[in-house]
């Protein structure tokens, strides 16, 4: 299965998410207005905008999280690698083992730090036997460049590492189930400076694996750490593209008010 | 004067002195109530407290203890040959209360105080005289205790007097003192809030009060019982075989054995269906489901305990006997250790529902949204991650509910029968804590006696047990909610 | 976003397979998912089924108690036997007992069962006598009594029958049970089924079952439930006048006024011990302590009420406490801002914003406080009480019982008549405690005021 997953992943160039028309109403809120987009494999997309702009809505979307929530209503297209994911077939389940997400806040289990990484190919059968299972969590640690600070302590709870840490740990978490998105719902915003540093470098070398989408509400970092940029507006998706284009030469009123910092 | 009129007549006092003390207070200030430090009516408030507050406390405290004195005082008129074999001092001040009530009907009828007298010194006659007016004596009267029954109503008569006089001296007292205190200075706002702070403050002690007074008659005769029958043999004894006649073995071991095989079968019942219904209800129900099954488990929680206990008297127990116990031949009894379990399993089903409820809603959704976005189920997310993370709550909630299960009564009393005994089988009649308790201290039971008295040891258990249980699980239910505040 | 359906080819299609098609393993995980939910969802269906079958199981037993079997006949109340002077005054005719007015139904009986040609061979006068129940004469006296015009005029009575006859029509009592019964015979039960057929006993509405007060082991067809309801209304009476009051100022002092401090602390805690207690060792405290050394009576509703009273406390003031907290700290700092003292902040902004809060968790320990027994048990309340006791407050010393522990003792003798007057009076109990939480419910939803 695993093998499967790389071919597939090295033959999938170019856009692995397109969104077409998406409409989301909280009961009788109209979060967000008719969003297209496309999001490219072994990128990283930023998407930023003013609070309540329907950004982290939309990231929500992309692997049904919102199904959690009993009001929220999606319609539109979302398709992932050309399969619609709001498909009456598909299983949000299987849906998010390939896209996975971190949190704005981390929350690890309240487990041990190998249970937490193991959680996932745990459930997901991923791993054969205890050995493999192991290489897993250490892989991931190390992807997540946790590995040396918790080695000697994978046994100790999850909740007792530092904000920082424990943000690496649910990155870690995330992608010991390989999958092929990974969801950043502004994931530094809880984190100090220099946590923040670190993760940032993390979601850059996240980059060459994945096709990486994170929301942030800090300009700086989108232009540190994304290729593309996306600038929601009062639940529209006002402009898209180049990260540099954006922030040098947007074409949009609107994008160029919120980045000279006049409307946010 | 009867303590009723006694209490109006005050309360009239207080009246009064509400009136005076607000007309004082604006003819002090010549009309301009600004002038004056606080509002006219509570002038009004603390001339009537100062006059009213003393003269009840003092007819409170009065009232208990009179009678305490009294009882002292009359009881030494009693000798210890005037108390019949078979009998007890306690009986007889019962006799002498009794007949000294008839002769408050002798003078209701008219009879002068001297005649009364005279009439006690001939036991016979006085016999006669109280059936007369509905007070039966088991047997002919003693002049002593004739005589205590004399001075006993002179007694209370004469107490009763004082206290009356001494009650509206206070009353009246207080509402001269009081009122000549009011005037433009006097800061009456905050002495009427000072004192209204004191009785707040009163009311919350109602609480310790309450536990000491149940920690107080629950060791205080249990002393008494451990002198008549020694602890070792009420904690080691494997036997409960209580004869009135005296020689009784009261052993807790069968009671405490009954009491958590009872509890154990209904945690058995109760828990696992509480905590799924709770975790079906939270995660899975829609809101139509859970509209209709939140109410019917309330309702499941407000019927009372006597109506689990009808219900298996007439119903579980005899289905459970003529289907499963008699089949099986484990037993033809219809209470059973197993009737009990399961209806008191039903009945703590909404309790532990409800408690597993707010612990499972205490877990952040946060997890639930890290497990879900790692591609869980939401099965393997309940049992994965809310339900260890819940589970110091969930220990909590079940100690509790333990604790509930060792205490009830009704259900038990009808379900499990009275038969102490060690045993197995779940189908046989056992008998728990409080069934004994129950039995011990209904029906006419003096309190002298190790057979009663033995009741309140088992009531001092009991109480220890579930408080202990409660604390701990207070304690740890605390800890797990400051975990995710 | 053309070039995407074009590279989303044949490489998609496997992509999709993916999705929507599950492996072995994902299949396991489904059944497993879907076992789970079935699980919980039977968990739920066995709480609401024990509930059906509690409720079934009591209104079966219990309805039957609110229909009695009475014998109707025409008695003529003759003025030689019932008022010999002539003055038809209810003191002179009080001296007539109910032996007098036995003897003119039996006799009224056995005219009337000739009259109607029901065959009576077999039985004697007694066995005829014996089908009516030893409450009936003491009926008649009272209807009399009450109005003395009626004597010497002859009326329709309806006679209760006896238990067993009642239990005969209810299905407890059977031909082949009545075999091995003293207090009946098949022969009986024959007449009284003929005299069913021609509408002589019929099963009427029993006014009695909430009137009357309790009766002795053999007529379990006058048992009544009278001195139950007024004992526990009059216990009621006291848990509302001091709990209440008692349970506010504690909560006032505890959530608005105290000091965090160890002692509050230990107040905090005692409360919710106190509240966790079993009600058993409320029952010693009070025999303890009110009967034994304060001195007051036993089976009386001021002891009763004063235990309810402590029992109910922590419950009322637990709810008071919430309602107290979800009041918003805004409205105490407006209050506080325009000069108000504390306490007026308390007694005139923060307390009637509360007060719907506070009377439904009061009702709602009311309700508590209605149903529980154990502790009426030792303070004497199983008595066997057979007088009203007197009004207020004179009353609140004599003895009387209470719904659920009447419950409990029908449930103690032996004659089944008695168990089913249990269930019926459990059945009255819940209608309370229902229309009790009904109302709390409604308390709640009108005035529930989110912040």
């Amino acid at each position: 299965m695993n093998d499967m997953r790389l071919t597939e992943r090295t033959v999938t160039e170019g856009v692995k998410i397109s969104a077409q028309g998406v409409q989301v109403h909280y009961g009788t809120n109209h979060a967000l207005k008719d969003v297209d987009v496309a999001i490219l494999d072994k990128t990283v997309t930023a998407f930023i905008g003013p609070s309540g702009c329907g950004k982290s809505t939309f990231l929500r979307c992309l692997n049904r999280m919102n199904d959690t929530v009993a009001s929220a209503k999606v319609t539109g297209m979302i398709m992932l690698d050309g399969q619609d994911i709001y498909d009456a077939r598909v299983d949000p389940v299987q849906l998010r083992a390939k896209v996975g997400m971190v949190f704005q806040k981390p929350n690890p289990f309240p487990k041990s730090i190998y249970d937490n990484v193991a959680y996932g190919p745990k459930i997901h059968g991923l791993a054969s036997g205890k050995a493999e299972l192991d290489q897993v969590v250490e892989t991931s640690l190390k992807k997540a460049a946790l590995w040396n600070e918790v080695k000697d302590r994978l046994e100790a709870p999850g909740t007792g590492l530092s904000g920082g840490q424990q943000q690496r740990l649910c990155i870690a978490r995330a992608i010991a189930t390989s999958p092929e998105v990974l969801l950043m719902d502004e994931p530094c915003s809880a984190l100090d400076p220099i946590a923040t540093a670190q993760v940032e470098e993390l979601i850059d070398e996240l980059r060459s694996q994945f096709s990486v989408v994170i929301v942030t509400h800090s300009m700086q970092q989108a232009a540190r750490v994304s290729q593309r940029t996306a600038f929601f507006h009062l639940g529209h998706l006002v402009e898209y593209g180049e990260t540099g284009t954006i922030f040098t030469n947007p074409k949009d009123p609107r994008t160029e008010s919120y980045i000279t910092g006049r409307i946010g | 004067m009867s303590i009723a009129a006694l209490a109006l007549l005050v309360l009239g006092l207080a009246a009064l002195g509400f009136v005076l003390g607000r007309q004082r207070a604006v003819a002090s200030v010549k009309g301009d109530r600004r002038a004056l430090h606080s509002l006219p009516g509570y002038y009004g408030w603390y001339v009537a407290l100062f006059t009213a507050t003393p003269a009840y406390l003092l007819m409170v405290a009065w009232l208990i203890l009179q009678p305490m004195l009294i009882a002292y005082q009359v009881t030494g008129m009693i000798l210890p040959e005037d108390i019949a074999d078979g009998s007890s001092r306690d009986l007889v001040m019962t006799d002498v209360r009794r007949i000294s009530e008839g002769m408050d009907s002798f003078a209701a009828s008219g009879m002068t105080e001297a005649e009364i007298v005279t009439l006690s010194e001939d036991p016979a006659a006085l016999k006669t005289a109280l059936e007369g007016v509905g007070v039966a004596l088991g047997s002919d009267i003693n002049p002593h205790v004739a005589a205590a029954a004399v001075t006993y109503r002179q007694d209370v008569a004469l107490g009763r007097l004082w206290m009356s006089v001494v009650a509206l001296a206070l009353a009246v007292g207080g509402l001269v003192l009081s009122s000549r205190r009011v005037g433009p200075e006097l800061r009456s706002r905050n002495s009427v809030e000072r004192y209204v702070q004191v009785l707040l403050v009163s009311a919350s002690m109602i609480a310790i009060l309450t536990t000491a007074g149940i920690v107080f008659s629950l060791v205080f005769e249990s002393v008494h019982f451990f002198q008549l029958y020694p602890a070792k043999d009420f904690f080691l004894s494997l036997t409960w075989t209580p004869k009135f006649g005296g020689g009784s073995d009261l052993g807790i071991w069968p009671l405490l054995w009954g009491t958590l095989y009872v509890s154990f079968i209904a945690l058995l019942v109760a828990v696992p269906i509480g905590l799924m219904s709770a975790i079906y209800l939270s995660e899975y129900a829609g809101p139509k489901l859970r509209g209709m099954a939140k109410p019917a488990l309330e309702v499941l929680a407000g019927i009372p305990s006597i109506v689990y206990g009808l219900f298996a008297l007439l119903t579980v127990g005899p289905f459970l006997r003529d289907y499963f116990a008699q089949p099986l031949g484990l037993g033809d009894s219809s209470s059973s250790v197993m009737t009990a379990g399961i209806v008191m399993g039903v009945m703590l089903i909404p309790y532990v529902s409800s408690l597993s409820d707010d612990i499972i809603n205490a877990v952040p959704q946060a997890l639930r949204d890290g497990s879900y976005a790692l591609g869980a189920t939401q099965s393997e997310t309940v049992r994965q991650v809310v339900l260890p993370a819940a589970l110091p709550g969930i220990v909590g909630a079940v100690l509790m509910a333990a604790s509930r299960a060792i205490g009830e009564t009704m259900i038990v009393v009808l379900g499990a029968g009275a038969a102490a005994k060690l045993d197995l089988n779940p189908f046989e009649a056992m008998t728990t804590v409080t069934v004994k308790i129950v039995s011990q201290l209904t029906g006419d039971t003096e309190f002298a006696s190790p057979e009663t008295l033995v009741a309140f040891a088992l009531g001092l258990t009991l109480f220890v047990f579930t408080l202990c249980l409660n604390i701990i699980a207070l304690f740890i239910v605390r800890k797990y909610r400051e975990q995710y505040e | 976003m053309t070039d995407l359906s074009q590279t989303a080819g044949p490489v998609g299609a496997a992509k999709a397979a993916s999705l929507v098609v599950a492996d072995a393993r994902m299949l396991r995980r489904r059944a497993t998912e879907k076992r789970f939910r079935l699980m919980g969802l039977m968990a739920v269906g066995v709480g609401m089924l024990a509930l059906v079958v509690l409720l079934t199981s009591i209104l079966g037993n219990g309805l039957p108690s609110f229909r009695q079997t009475a014998i109707t006949m025409p008695v003529t109340l003759d003025e030689a036997v019932l008022d010999k002077s002539g003055t038809r005054d209810p003191a002179v005719m009080a001296k007539v007992t109910t032996l007098g007015y036995g003897k003119l139904i039996q006799a009224a009986l056995e005219a009337e069962l000739i009259a109607r040609n029901v065959d009576t061979q077999g039985l004697t006068v007694k066995d005829i006598a014996g089908m009516i129940s030893q409450e009936a004469p003491a009926d008649l006296r009272a209807l009399v009594l009450a109005d003395p015009t009626l004597v010497g005029t002859t009326i329709s009575f309806d006679a209760l029958a006896n238990g067993r006859v009642d239990g005969y029509f209810k299905g407890r009592v059977t031909m082949e049970s009545a075999v091995d019964d003293g207090n009946i015979s098949p022969e009986q039960l024959r007449v009284a089924q003929a005299m069913r057929d021609i509408g002589m006993i019929n099963l009427v509405f029993n006014p009695g079952f909430f009137t009357k007060s309790d009766a002795s082991e053999l007529r379990p067809e006058a048992a009544g439930l009278g001195v139950a309801m007024l004992g526990s209304a009059y216990m009621m009476l006291i848990v509302l006048v001091l709990a209440l009051p008692i349970g506010v100022a504690a909560s006032v002092y505890l959530e608005e006024i105290a000091p965090k401090n160890r002692w509050t602390d230990i107040i905090e805690i005692n409360i919710a011990n106190l509240a966790a207690v079993p009600s058993i060792v409320y029952g010693i405290l009070a025999l303890a302590l009110f009967i034994n050394i304060i001195g007051l009576p036993q089976s009386a509703p001021i002891v009763g009420g004063l235990v309810l009273t402590l029992m109910t406390l922590p419950t009322i003031i637990i709810a008071t406490r919430a309602a107290l907290k979800a009041v918003p700290p805004s409205i105490r700092d407006a209050a506080l801002g325009v000069g108000a003292s504390k306490n007026q902040t308390i007694f005139h902004h923060v307390l009637p914003l509360a007060m719907p809060g506070i009377l439904t968790g009061t009702i709602l320990g009311l309700a508590r406080a209605l149903g529980e027994s154990a502790p009426l048990l030792l303070i004497g309340m199983v008595a066997f009480v057979k007088d009203f006791p007197a009004a207020p407050p004179a009353g609140m010393f004599d003895p009387a019982s209470a719904l659920p522990v009447q419950v409990y003792s029908w449930t103690q003798r032996a004659d089944p008549a008695f168990a089913e007057r249990s269930s019926g009076a459990i059945i009255v109990l819940l209608v309370f405690l229902l229309s009790m939480n009904a109302l709390a419910i409604i308390l709640r939803r009108r005035f529930e005021r989110r912040w």
